[in-house]
């Protein structure tokens, strides 16, 4: 079964061409044209016969075929490869370069849109009736990857090489240009991105003039993913550029860049598919708070906000982030995080994943962290106390009932009356974490009594007025409230 | 005792969960009904203007509804909520700014024309002009759609922003006019589409980007319902045909699905001269993908043009039935079924049948399923006489290895028997392959053919069913097959009793079944008390009925339990 159909249509336009690269193939000359080239005395002045060879190999090259499938056009596809390993040698000699590749560069860089600017490929599996419940996981190739290698290959080359200025270049990288480029980042080819990036790095690096624009077309590419499609295989790749071209920020940062760290890096904690590029974003997040260390309660801020639900995968990530960057945290513009901070600390610890509760843990080994709970005392030892003592006494898993216990003895000998006096606090407002639901229940009855009464003078008041209807009840699917289908849920 | 509302929600708010915080806010309206106007203005809204700044996404989602909610208790004053879903319209999260347009487009129904114009259409152009949040100007896109009717004088200024917003850099606002041009035209004068609106779509058909694209297919198609066959032509038809090339097949792919509406929206005529050759080419793509949506898409669009027209398709459908990937092939069952309603008997039987008949036996299960569902389409567009042609790979059809085709072949089986009504060609060909079911290995497939029963009894009446039906019922009993069979068959008996008169049931049904409560499977045993029970009810011969409960009677100290069971019960009553 011919699951792997072809992918790239063919306009009747193209249909034609197997001719006409049939005429060009017989017209050839035998000689590779480096070779011509190097029997041409002065540089400067590029015989005909060479350049018009030269030129019909790059509209060679430029013709599009099924790549896919393997059994058409062989012929051709043999002999692109040919001219294309040709034109890859000429960019070895400065000489040639410089008379002719760079006067015929709107000529190449057509002849490179055109093979890697395509509609991406959704790689299928082939319909293996596997055996159930075994894991498949053989990465997926694009069949097109081994003619297309070759092309971004030349295009990384082209790039890399001295000669072709700034100035001849940039007239090309327009800002359609790089929007199609940012793209193809979404492949499913890993080698494919791994091109990618190094090509926009350079680009980036040699274009100064063009610096700004490509930083927008990666915003959006970002917004893109934050806001609508929660998903694309390109981002860490585009925050490995990112990071480069962060470190390379003069400090004072400017305006621009702190609303990026705003809208960008931080949103970008709440995608569901964070995991796939976690590492590189707090590369990106670190080397922002290298160069402006006041960021760093912002991001304290969005990690604590955004914080994963029912992940714990993503929990641990979040922990060992959020350690990294209180470190750079000023103690003093913390205080407004700090009830949500410890609150979060607790509920990881007191939580039913060990892992998570682990990693949480590992905070208090931190010196710089301790200093941090020291300097809120007041506020950190009523909250942690008591829960830490009766987590201490019940844990379920020994290793971890041993480190709280050892971190009972640290609390204790960072003030002992303080410790003891939030001990015997008769109203301990935060063991509610570690409460089963029934008894939460019972502290809410006074309160939803009230709202009982209110709605009764609601209805009295108004005969129409409707019940309102909580999303949050045991009777009810959250849901349900807001609607599973609302587009906003991947599944992963 | 009498607290006050306003502190309720408060204290409730200051709690450190945030599903109760989104509970206690869902209760606003409580606290709104009992403040009143007045204190809605003083205290609610300064008291929420306080939450954005440090609110989570949730409780701010539920904001955005309940204000929705407020509106309905204040209509006249609730122009009062607007700053605030302003602000929420411009949120980052994008629930958030969804819920405000939505609850701002509540807000919208109470106010009078003059403020919509004085005070919502500049709201909507201050969200547009936002320059540093592309959310305020995608909230503004489709907040323009509802309010653009009642916006009076203003509506060139709207119009004029629509159009500025189609050629805006960022690709989200872009997108997000792409799905709302459509929609807007709605409610625009058809001179203002055609001058305004149909320039940008063009310029969006030929975005860069494949999403944006393919979005305005959608578009494409309500537009193309509010003009009329000349304009499509001019206007809309260039811009299917640049789609159907389109270079990613995505595009193709979206325009594949909506074919079928497209050309109801573009009439017959542009149907008829144009569409039908862009389709074939979407039918003939290199994308596998494509042509599943197309040729899923062909089964609706042959109703919109000229049947003569229809000829042009039948070739593809030599090609699509032959296609290697197996669901182009299973779709195009459904659409030779559905063409042959519409082409001329002689014409669809050359035709298309071979190729129905090809389908009938693919490599593929679902293929011949749907072929064998389609074939019964096929037979009755054609008639009694292309019967004889199918029913023997009908019957083949009923040896399939696997009972979901089998299934499908036995309704279709059913099918033609019901419409064809006629009892000479049911028991010269049909019925053979009817009675099948009764043998079949699937309990789904038995089961199937014994819920039909009654339809058919009905159609061909008493004469078959004691006839040869009950001959091959007989024949299944008597046999030494399964239990399982024989219970089936017992079955059908019953459904026989209950259309024949008591004498028939007296002098040819009960033989039999008497001749089964004696069978040595305890199943078997019980089963026929049932049967014999609904044929007490038909015979009121005494001696017989005396006859039937001494046989039951019998089974009362029957060593089963079940069998003992159905007995007591059978005759308790």
């Amino acid at each position: 079964m011919n699951n792997k159909a072809a992918s790239s249509k063919q306009t009747p336009a193209v249909r034609q061409q197997p001719q006409a690269a049939a005429t060009a193939s017989q017209n050839r000359t035998p000689q590779p044209i480096i070779q011509n080239m190097a029997r041409v005395t002065d540089p400067k002045h590029v015989p005909k016969e060479i350049r018009d060879q030269f030129l019909k190999k790059i509209h060679f090259c430029s013709q599009p075929y099924d790549f896919n499938d393997d059994t058409k056009n062989v012929k051709e596809k043999q002999e692109r490869s040919q001219y294309l390993q040709e034109l890859f040698d000429l960019l070895k000699e400065p000489n040639f370069v410089v008379n002719l590749v760079v006067p015929h560069l709107d000529l190449i860089i057509e002849m490179i849109e055109k093979n890697i600017f395509r509609p991406l490929p959704i790689l299928k599996k082939t319909a293996t009736n596997g055996e159930i419940g075994m894991e498949d996981d053989d990465q997926l190739i694009d069949p097109a990857w081994t003619h297309l290698q070759p092309v971004y290959e030349y295009f990384l080359q082209l790039i890399v090489n001295e000669q072709p200025d700034v100035k001849s270049l940039k007239i090309f990288i327009t800002h359609s240009f790089i929007q199609e480029f940012l793209e193809l980042f979404d492949s499913e080819e890993p080698r494919e991105r791994e091109y990618l990036k190094n090509i926009l790095h350079r680009l980036y690096a040699k274009l100064v003039p063009r610096r700004k624009m490509i930083r927008k077309a990666i915003n959006d590419c970002f917004y893109t993913l934050i806001h609508e499609t929660y998903k694309f295989n390109g981002a860490a790749e585009l925050l490995d550029i990112l990071a480069s071209i962060i470190s390379g920020f003069a400090v004072p940062l400017r305006e621009e860049h702190v609303i990026f760290f705003k809208t960008v890096i931080i949103p970008l904690h709440k995608v569901q598919t964070c995991q796939f590029y976690h590492e590189q974003l707090l590369r990106c997040s670190m080397l922002f708070l290298s160069k402006d260390p006041t960021l760093a309660t912002f991001l304290v801020e969005g990690l604590l906000r955004y914080w994963p639900f029912a992940n714990s995968a993503k929990e641990v990530m979040f922990l060992n982030e959020l350690l990294e960057v209180l470190e750079v945290c000023e103690i003093s513009k913390l205080e407004p995080l700090i009830p949500k901070l410890f609150k979060r600390l607790i509920k990881c610890i007191a939580g039913p994943h060990l892992q998570v509760a682990d990693r949480a843990m590992c905070f208090f080994e931190n010196d710089y962290f301790l200093t941090i709970l020291k300097s809120y005392k007041p506020f950190t030892f009523p909250l942690l106390v008591p829960v830490i003592a009766q987590i201490a006494d019940t844990h379920w898993h020994k290793v971890l009932q041993e480190s709280l216990n050892a971190l009972k003895t640290i609390l204790k000998e960072i003030d002992y009356q303080a410790f003891d006096k939030a001990l015997n606090n008769k109203d301990p407002k935060y063991l509610y974490i570690i409460q089963d639901a029934k008894n939460q229940k019972k502290d809410r009855q006074k309160i939803e009594e009230k709202w009982k009464n209110l709605t009764k003078q609601a209805i009295q008041k108004n005969p129409n007025f409707k019940e309102p209807i909580v999303p949050y009840s045991d009777t009810h699917i959250v849901g349900e409230h807001n609607g599973l289908n609302n587009g906003n849920i991947t599944i992963l | 005792m009498s607290e006050n509302p306003f502190e309720v929600l408060k204290e409730d708010m200051e709690n450190e969960e945030v599903y109760l915080k989104v509970n206690a806010m869902h209760r606003v309206k409580v606290v709104a009904t009992l403040l009143g106007n007045d204190k809605i203005k003083s205290q609610l809204i300064p008291y929420f203007e306080s939450l954005l700044k440090k609110e989570d996404d949730e409780v701010l989602f539920a904001l955005a509804e309940e204000l929705g909610n407020i509106a309905q208790i204040i209509p006249n004053q609730s122009s009062c909520l607007l700053p605030l879903l302003e602000q929420l319209a411009g949120f980052d999260e994008t629930v958030v700014r969804e819920q405000a347009v939505r609850s701002i487009t509540i807000v919208c129904g109470f106010l009078a024309d003059n403020e919509i114009a004085n005070t919502i259409v500049p709201m909507i152009l201050r969200l547009a002009s936002n320059d540093t949040n592309f959310t305020c100007r995608v909230s503004a896109v489709s907040l323009m759609c509802p309010l653009y009717a009642r916006a009076g004088n203003q509506k060139e200024k709207i119009r004029q922003k629509f159009t500025e917003l189609c050629s805006e850099e960022t690709p989200m606002v872009r997108r997000a006019v792409a799905t709302k041009i459509g929609e807007i035209a709605q409610f625009m004068d058809k001179i203002h589409v055609i001058q305004d609106l149909i320039p940008v779509l063009k310029q969006l058909c030929q975005d860069e980007q494949d999403q944006v694209r393919l979005l305005c297919m959608e578009s494409l198609m309500n537009i193309a319902k509010i003009l009329n066959s000349g304009e499509n032509k001019t206007n809309i038809l260039p811009l299917i045909i640049q789609s159907a090339e389109d270079k990613s097949w995505r595009v193709r792919l979206a325009l594949s699905k909506i074919f079928a509406d497209l050309a109801e929206a573009v009439g017959k005529e542009i149907a008829d001269s144009s569409l039908i050759q862009i389709f074939s080419n979407l039918l003939k793509d290199t994308e596998c993908d494509v042509r599943v949506i197309a040729v899923k898409s062909l089964a609706r669009f042959i109703k919109f043009v000229s049947p003569e027209k229809l000829n042009l398709i039948v070739p593809l459908l030599q090609l699509l039935s032959k296609d290697p990937f197996s669901q182009v092939k299973q779709n195009a069952c459904e659409v030779i079924g559905q063409i042959a309603t519409l082409l001329p008997k002689e014409y669809s039987q050359s035709k298309l049948q071979q190729y129905l008949i090809d389908l009938m036996a693919d490599d593929n299960q679902d293929v011949r399923r749907n072929a064998a569902k389609s074939a019964g389409q096929f037979a009755s567009a054609i008639g009694p006489e292309a019967l004889n042609q199918f029913v023997p790979f009908l019957k083949k059809s009923m040896d399939d290895p696997k009972w979901r085709v089998r299934k499908e072949t036995m309704q279709t089986i059913i099918q033609l028997a019901l419409t064809v009504k006629n009892p000479d060609v049911f028991n010269k060909q049909l019925e053979s392959v009817f009675v099948m079911f009764l043998k079949d290995r699937a309990a789904e497939v038995r089961s199937m053919g014994l819920s039909q029963l009654p339809a058919l009894i009905a159609t061909y009446k008493q004469e078959w069913a004691v006839g040869n039906f009950l001959s091959k019922c007989v024949e299944t009993l008597s046999k030494d097959v399964g239990s399982l069979y024989r219970i089936n068959a017992l079955y059908a008996i019953q459904q026989i009793s209950f259309s024949v008169d008591g004498p028939v049931a007296q002098d040819r049904l009960w033989p039999i079944v008497q001749k089964c409560l004696k069978d040595p499977v305890p199943n078997i045993r019980f089963v026929s008390i049932r049967v014999a029970k609904s044929l007490s009810k038909k015979i009121d011969n005494q001696q017989t009925l005396n006859q039937i409960k001494q046989a039951i009677n019998e089974l009362i100290e029957d060593p089963d339990r079940d069998v003992k069971f159905y007995a007591q019960e059978a005759l308790q009553n």
